[in-house]
């Protein structure tokens, strides 16, 4: 029945693709569409639209190359427990980032302009925020056995993966090059966001 | 005009302190530290956290109250009125970038907001699909040549830049009608961009917030946004045939990156 809904869905928003969509095109059409109906403009309850969103982006991001990615030299350095414990906590703590600007959102739509390619199996799909002036939001695909997983969102040219690793390399350094000590950060600052929530 | 003094302070806080920060020897670390482009970290780590002291005891409450006190509607005029006080200046400039078409759409957007905008309040241009197009001088700088910023600086209150681009903004502030319409009440122009500090800060509450919550190095966080958002622009403006579309520069680059051992 879900599905049914989704595609009906999709359908409806077909004129929003501005040239012949392509099966990246339409995963991050699909996702979009996904996040805008069941989180962005629902009015169901704020840790409803978290659990939604969690599995959403969940589902559809390549966790484990970009956590590899973003810790970048750090990451070759880390033992297995501290990579999975850390892969734990980044995730659990985009998601809270990010649920944290559901309240940005003011009905704009989304208009897929492109495709291109961006190395091995890796494409950029091209999308625009109609909003005044419009935003430009590239998503960076990965194939891998026939489907797709975002490895990076780039928001007018602002890598997400870029900036997270700037960020965790200048953290990492300032720490002595310690996972752990990067991966307890990450849990402290999302338990300072549940305080925040409870009180809004 | 105003801002040209802060520059200058800033640039005087540089000879001063000095901070240089040490190149490190390690590959990997040099490799980092090449990518930052930040040589003056030290100095710019405590010029960030001065910022950020003048941001938690007056910007931020400022644009709070503002947002507080000020109805939207009222504060969406007063955005309007001082993005359209800029547009003479991003007119001068896309004149000296040679793009005749982009100042005759500025020129435009300019008239059509001043006159049947009510002095700019309304934003008439963008029911007229006139696009917003801004164009400073560290761009016109890039046109000119200068395609590489140089090393980033962090500027007392205006906040992130490089040495281009602060150069940038003593120009543009030097063209702005504000400054010229009213040289001779120099309190008058100090309270026409005290208003405009709050209204832009207010316009970032949300954003900023939010990184503050998010982020494990705030200062790290902020200088990689910036210098990606300003190459995109800049590398958008002289329509670089290496950057399509402004596409980022990196690769996943590690040789065990995605590696398909899961």
């Amino acid at each position: 029945m879900k599905k049914l809904y989704a595609f009906v869905w999709a359908l409806m928003m077909l004129p929003a693709v501005a040239f012949a969509a392509t099966p990246a095109v339409s995963f991050v059409n699909q996702l979009t569409d996904q996040i805008i109906q069941n989180v962005l403009a629902s009015d169901k309850p704020k840790e409803e639209k978290l659990v939604e969103f969690r599995k959403d982006f969940t589902e559809a991001l390549d966790l484990k190359s970009i956590g590899q990615f973003v810790l970048g030299v750090y990451w070759r350095k880390a033992t297995p427990s501290e990579r999975e414990a850390f892969l734990t906590a980044f995730m659990d703590f985009t998601t809270k980032t990010w649920a944290d600007r559901f309240d940005m959102y003011h009905g704009q739509t989304i208009v897929f302009t492109g495709e291109r390619e961006s190395g091995k199996n890796q494409v950029y799909v091209d999308s625009q925020i109609q909003n005044n002036p419009p935003v430009e939001v590239i998503w960076r695909l990965r194939e891998k056995n026939g489907s797709y997983r975002i490895i990076d969102i780039i928001v007018e040219g602002v890598s997400m993966a870029m900036s997270y690793r700037n960020e965790y390399t200048s953290f990492l350094q300032a720490h002595g090059g310690q996972v752990s000590a990067l991966t307890r950060e990450l849990e402290t600052k999302s338990r300072e966001f549940q305080f925040t929530d409870s009180l809004k | 005009m105003r801002n040209l003094t802060w520059i200058f302070v800033a640039l005087g806080m540089i000879l001063i302190l000095g901070g240089c920060a040490t190149k490190p020897t390690d590959p990997e670390q040099l490799r980092i530290y090449e990518q930052n482009n930040d040589p003056l970290e030290p100095m710019n780590r405590t010029i960030f956290g001065f910022n950020m002291a003048v941001d938690r005891l007056v910007l931020k409450p400022a644009a709070k109250g503002y947002r507080t006190v000020v109805p939207s509607p009222v504060r969406k005029g007063v955005n309007n009125f001082f993005n359209n006080l800029k547009q003479p200046v991003y007119f001068v400039n896309a004149l000296l970038q040679g793009e005749g078409k982009a100042a005759g759409q500025i020129a435009g957007r300019f008239a059509a907001n001043t006159f049947w905008g009510f002095f700019g309040i309304f934003d008439t241009a963008s029911q007229m699909d006139i696009p917003v197009d801004k164009r400073d001088f560290g761009e016109t700088l890039a046109v000119w040549g200068v395609e590489n910023g140089g090393p980033y600086l962090v500027l007392p209150i205006l906040g992130p830049s490089n040495v281009r681009d602060t150069a940038g903004i003593g120009v543009d502030s030097f063209l702005a009608p504000v400054d010229w319409a009213l040289r001779h009440e120099p309190w008058l122009v100090y309270g026409v961009w005290g208003v405009n500090g709050f209204r832009v800060r207010e316009q970032a509450l949300d954003f900023l917030d939010s990184l503050e919550r998010s982020s494990t190095d705030l200062y790290a966080t902020m200088r990689s946004m910036y210098q990606q958002n300003r190459k995109k622009e800049i590398d958008e403006l002289l329509k670089n045939p290496n950057m399509p579309e402004s596409a980022p520069a990196y690769e996943f680059d590690f040789p065990d990156e995605f590696s398909d051992d899961e």
